[in-house]
């Protein structure tokens, strides 16, 4: 077996290999079934290409992941400032909140995950208790008003720190990228061990 | 049965098994679809029937889905693989008598855990409801039996080559053992938390992925081009179909989870392999469906061909649904929904068992030698089962969108109960027609077996649908 680099796409299989292969096939009824052996049709590739592109896309984490409490972590600071505790209304007193970290670094993922002053209140202790253990709230998701441990991501350190965070837009998507990468070469790998799809073996009614 | 579980396996005939696989598998079907007909009425008529335990909704729910998917479905599957696997390797099937206790041991054991079931002993975790110990009799003497006689009779072909559909049938064998010992870990080792739900819809999904698709995905490459007398288009198609299910199809499990705290990367990497679970289902399809150039008459006059396209035409639907739904912008609108339990309907009832009931049809006809006794029944069957789903296919994803949109605005409970009661009458008539379609099956084919017109040797028994 070796790739043809001048026709990359041509069999990897031996001239002679090739030739006992289209012999059996064309020899043997597989017990009352006959394959033929046509190459993928140019649309039908297309929509493939169209479907892996689509999968990444319409799973791209712009919307629906889970929040981590670190992006809460700011407002929880906030909240006794006396100008928030001054507020009465709940709804001013959040409003006021979101309005003080506009443009911050973690603006877009805050206004995927809103949070009222009551969820806030349930999350305060939790979290506090959690950055008291010195522990990485991104390894921690918000679930209502739950924190729970949920992420895995990346070898610990011996300090207890992680090697590193896969940022949120590729969760998951570099080993993804690498796992279809290599499905496809191996499907291609495997068609190729064929006959050249340019030889057709001929099925008559006989089968 | 009984006198050839004690006979030497050469004096059994060949095709006893799958014969017997066959009638038990349309027995179970009209079991399983009774029991949804009545899981159907209770839900449309919440005062019908009440006031004991045993026919209470969280008890007969899940007969009726174990009922289905382990009597209806695997034991076509079996039927099937007792039959086509030796056909295709130009031999008799390794051991009729292994087959033989097989079916014995699997009527059985899906009968004492469906009776657990229904006495309320279950594990409690959705599609691997059974109690372990039924775990692991199906793995011992159920899948395995079956997966040797399948490798055995692979092994044993007289043919150089192994064509398509005996790949599916000797991989998915082997998936389905290694799913059932794996899935069940959770009530094996205690696990709990997360772990317990990921593996418990590893389990769910890769029941679905890994057994049912590929072995129905499978009848499908053996009957087209059998009956048809095409040659299957592509040899290569058949190999993306092969590795893209085993690839695609075992890792997406955590997007039936989305909601759940797990790992979002692992959320991200299950949801983009779900979308491309569309790369088999459109090798699959357009592999069928370019095998049946010039043989489209037989989509009208046969009714295998009828069956085995209209499953594959609804895994159109069904792959487009399937996608797409499970990414994090529609599941949040349909979880917990009517939806899913259409799309359920959709893979079981739609795609599978239309695909099954032509393997069914066709090998119970051949290995009989009879002809099929009223071609009139067969097509009643048809289309009772096709209208009957259809009905209740579109029901439920009416109902489903109205569950989500209930949901996202919080709309009172009871609002939307009210709101989805004609929807869930709807789905009691498309479920009871289902089930009458399968009453007259069983009929038609008992006759088949007792009045059949004989089939001559060297002939099919489709070739004489249309003989007197």
């Amino acid at each position: 077996m070796a790739w043809v680099m001048d026709n990359p796409l041509a069999t990897t299989n031996s001239p002679a290999q090739n030739e006992a292969d289209q012999k059996l096939w064309e020899a043997e009824d597989l017990g009352g079934i006959t394959e033929d052996n046509n190459r993928l049709p140019i649309p039908v590739v297309w929509l493939l290409l169209l479907t892996v592109l689509t999968a990444f896309a319409i799973t791209f984490p712009l919307w629906g992941q889970r929040p981590t409490p670190a992006i809460y972590a700011d407002y929880l600071k906030d909240m006794d400032k006396p100008e928030i505790q001054s507020i009465t209304n709940d709804d001013e007193a959040i409003k006021k909140i979101v309005a003080m970290h506009q443009g911050g670094p973690n603006q877009a993922q805050l206004e995927r995950h809103p949070i009222t002053m009551n969820e806030l209140r349930s999350l305060k202790p939790k979290i506090e208790e959690l950055q008291k253990k010195g522990v990485d709230l991104r390894d921690y998701t918000v679930v209502g008003t739950e924190v729970v441990f949920a992420n895995f991501e990346g070898n610990m350190r011996a300090n207890g720190t992680r090697e590193r965070f896969q940022p949120w837009w590729d969760m998951g998507y570099t080993i993804d990228i690498f796992y279809v990468c290599i499905f496809f070469l191996g499907v291609v790998g495997v068609v190729k061990r064929l006959p050249p799809s340019s030889w057709q073996p001929t099925h008559g009614a006989g089968h | 049965m009984l006198k050839y579980l004690f006979a030497k396996n050469e004096d059994i005939p060949a095709g006893s098994a799958a014969i017997f696989f066959g009638f038990s598998s349309i027995v179970w079907f009209v079991i399983g679809t009774g029991l949804g007909s009545f899981n159907a009425a209770k839900l449309a008529f919440p005062d019908f029937v009440t006031g004991n335990e045993f026919f209470a909704f969280g008890h007969m729910r899940q007969v009726h889905v174990h009922a289905v998917i382990f009597g209806w479905i695997s034991m076509a599957f079996a039927m099937a693989m007792m039959y086509i696997t030796p056909a295709l390797g130009n031999t008799r099937l390794w051991s009729e008598k292994l087959g033989m206790w097989n079916c014995f041991l699997w009527n059985v054991g899906l009968s004492l855990g469906l009776t657990l079931l229904w006495a309320g002993i279950t594990s409690g975790r959705e599609y691997s409801d059974f109690p372990w110990p039924i775990d692991l009799y199906i793995a011992c003497f159920i899948a395995i039996p079956l997966a040797t006689n399948v490798w055995m009779t692979v092994l044993t072909r007289r043919t150089q080559g192994i064509y398509t559909t005996n790949w599916f049938f000797t991989a998915a064998t082997f998936m389905v053992i290694i799913v059932f010992v794996v899935g069940n870990t959770p009530e094996f080792f205690h696990l709990t938390g997360l772990t317990e739900a990921y593996m418990t819809w590893w389990f769910a999904h890769n029941v679905l992925g890994l057994w049912i698709t590929p072995v129905a995905a499978a009848i499908a490459y053996y009957t087209i081009p059998k009956v048809t007398g095409n040659p299957l288009y592509s040899h290569r198609i058949g190999h993306l179909h092969f590795w893209s299910v085993v690839v695609f199809y075992s890792t997406p499990a955590a997007h039936h989870l989305m909601s759940a705290p797990l790992p979002e990367w692992l959320k991200s990497f299950a949801s983009v392999e779900g979308v491309l679970i569309l790369v088999p289902a459109i090798a699959f399809v357009s592999n069928i469906m370019l095998t049946m150039q010039g043989k489209w008459n037989m989509f009208v006059e046969n009714l295998e061909v009828r069956f085995t396209v209209t499953g594959c035409l609804l895994a159109i639907p069904l792959n487009m649904q399937g996608g797409f739904q499970q990414t994090r912008a529609i599941n949040w609108y349909v979880h917990g929904t009517g939806w899913i339990v259409a799309h359920a309907h959709l893979a079981l009832l739609g795609f599978s068992t239309f695909l099954e009931g032509a393997a069914v049809y066709l090998g119970l006809q051949t290995l009989m030698k009879r002809k099929l006794y009223s071609l009139t029944l067969g097509n009643m069957h048809f289309w009772l089962l096709l209208i009957g789903f259809s009905i209740y296919w579109i029901s439920m994803t009416i109902a489903g969108l109205i569950q989500g949109a209930g949901k996202i605005y919080e709309v009172p409970y009871i609002d939307v109960v009210i709101a989805e009661h004609p929807y869930m009458i709807a789905r009691w008539i498309g479920g009871t027609m289902v089930f009458i379609s399968n009453v007259l099956w069983l009929y038609n084919m008992w006759m088949t077996a007792r009045e059949g017109t004989v089939v001559p040797v060297g002939r099919m028994p489709h070739e004489m649908a249309y003989e007197r």
